[in-house]
């Protein structure tokens, strides 16, 4: 309790900085809307381009012109923010005692590495849901002047959950990284370049059928907007591939930082 | 009885020596002191015994338990100072000892005040605001402040000024007298001369000698000075005789033998002084390492 009591302490002002991140986002974001709003010819515009850029930025699946397609929009944006944020904290919280060479305290008193871990782990959790809560607020605030109907907040609801799902691979895929690495100074950027890989994989799956497998490698097309706004729901084998990669990333995790030799 | 027991202990980072197949002892009480100039392998020694890193062979215990399989538990009753102290630099002073405090199953709070004021803390400050010698005053409390009954000391009196290492050795005395075991690890040897017991001496990684301060000094060589009026060098160029110099009227050498054999020389001639000593610690550590 001590470790995760502190641990949400001393991350406060950066979750306090992400928070201001995703405001600002979505302000940004929604008041580019208000040029798309209920403004066909922009829908025409939209029509001229090349259907493999538009899909390739999933412009394809939404109506821009509603709050929801606009939102629909938002989601991968919203997604690559959360997503950010989440690695940099699985990775900061672990390597950060190492980093700043408090380890020769932290670890010097009597807890298991794998307590600290569990601790730790919990608190950048906390932060994510907190960050994810802002992300909800903030559009739920900003989408009210639009007068939304009701499925506008399912499809809202859906989003966040998505968001979550890859908040908590990308929480997980940084933890192991921090846990893991022996060059500790590099994991948090490590992680974030394993984020972006995979958000250009999504990119590249998009462009043509050919390459549609390497949505298998990229969490970024496990929820796609588009297919969330149809379906109405998450895909099973999805959620199940995510959960597999999240408990595999944290057994990897405990493994690796209990037997592994701390570096001063 | 053994606090603690290292067998055998070799730890290679990748192919970098750390330390190579140290054996030693360390006896309920007593203080310990481990020596070696930087690099020798001290730091290593004691990493290894806190689990912060593993061995690639042989076996530590403390209090009889692994210390690799039981570091948690046996942290309990463990206090560190290390030779560089590292904190959450945004967190204050008190904050700090509380924390650290609440890892521990009793009640630290009187002791944390009484140490603190000991160490003329200024409990309200920032660490990163500290000066490197306030830094380790936080350490000595932090390191303190559970009772522990074994204490890690690596080159304790760091950045301490005068007053603060008197303070210092003078609270390590009073734990060591409760009973408390200390591992102290220096390359100052004064202050080693003055604290320990026994002495463990660590060159390159490998252990060249532990021994008990004393006999350390009485079987190692005598330092040996004869003035005399008239002198024939010669006359000392003794088996055992080494750093043999001769100025003004003054005759100094080392010597390691059967004391009895200089003196007969010493007795043939007619001298005006002699002093016969033994080597500080000092002396003895240069001599190893040359």
């Amino acid at each position: 309790m001590n470790i995760f009591r502190r641990e949400l302490k001393a991350n406060f002002r950066s979750l306090l900085i992400w928070g201001v991140i995703v405001v600002l986002f979505v302000m940004v974001g929604v008041s580019k809307f208000s040029a798309y709003y209920g403004n066909p010819e922009m829908l025409a515009i939209l029509d001229q381009m090349p259907p493999a850029l538009l899909s390739a930025f999933s412009f394809q699946a939404f109506n821009l012109t509603t709050v929801t397609g606009f939102f629909g929009l938002m989601f991968t944006y919203f997604a690559l923010l959360v997503s950010i944020a989440a690695a940099m904290w699985g990775s900061d919280i672990i390597s950060k005692e190492e980093r700043d060479k408090t380890v020769e305290f932290s670890l010097t008193l009597p807890v298991t590495r794998s307590r600290v871990v569990t601790a730790k782990a919990l608190a950048a959790l906390v932060n994510c849901i907190a960050l994810l809560f802002i992300t909800w607020g903030a559009s739920l605030a900003s989408a009210a002047q639009y007068q939304p109907d009701g499925e506008f907040y399912r499809f809202l609801a859906l989003c966040m959950l998505a968001l979550f799902i890859m908040q908590l691979i990308f929480l997980a895929i940084g933890i192991f990284l921090g846990c893991a690495m022996k060059r500790y100074k590099r994991a948090s950027a490590v992680a974030v370049s394993v984020l972006l890989g995979t958000y250009f994989l999504s990119v590249l799956s998009g462009l043509h059928r050919d390459l549609e497998f390497l949505k298998y490698l990229s969490p970024f097309k496990y929820f796609d907007a588009g297919v969330l706004l149809r379906e109405s729901r998450l895909d099973v084998t999805f959620v199940v591939l995510s959960a597999a990669i999240v408990l595999l990333s944290m057994a990897g995790a405990y493994w690796s930082y209990t037997r592994r030799d701390l570096y001063i | 009885m053994s606090v603690i027991e290292v067998n055998h202990l070799t730890k290679y980072y990748g192919k970098a020596r750390g330390i190579i197949d140290v054996s030693l002892q360390v006896h309920e009480g007593e203080i310990f002191g481990f020596i070696g100039p930087n690099g020798a392998g001290k730091s290593t020694t004691i990493r290894l015994l806190l689990s912060l890193i593993h061995p690639t062979g042989g076996t530590a215990t403390i209090f009889g338990k692994d210390c690799i399989r039981y570091g948690p538990e046996l942290r309990r009753e463990i206090g560190y100072l290390p030779s560089e102290v590292f904190y959450y630099e945004r967190m204050k002073v008190i904050d700090l000892l509380k924390y650290s405090a609440s890892f521990y199953d009793k009640d630290c709070t009187r002791r944390l005040h009484e140490l603190s004021e000991l160490m003329e803390l200024e409990l309200h400050r920032r660490i990163e605001d500290l000066s490197y010698g306030n830094k380790k005053k936080v350490g000595i409390v932090q390191g303190l402040l559970h009772g522990p009954k074994l204490l890690f000391l690596d080159e304790p009196t760091a950045g301490l000024d005068p007053l603060m290492q008197r303070e210092f050795f003078q609270l390590i005395r009073e734990e060591n007298q409760r009973g408390v075991t200390v591992f102290f690890s220096s390359h100052i040897l004064g202050e080693v001369q003055r604290m320990c017991n026994r002495v463990g001496i660590i060159k390159e990684g490998r252990m060249v000698e532990i021994a008990d301060i004393q006999t350390l000094q009485q079987n190692n060589y005598k330092k040996v000075r004869v003035a005399a009026d008239v002198l024939d060098v010669t006359r000392f160029g003794l088996p055992g005789v080494t750093n043999l110099e001769h100025n003004n009227g003054v005759v100094r050498f080392f010597y390691k033998g059967d004391i009895n054999t200089v003196m007969r020389r010493i007795g043939e001639i007619t001298v005006s002084d002699v002093t016969v000593e033994e080597p500080t610690l000092e002396e003895i550590f240069m001599h190893y390492y040359e």
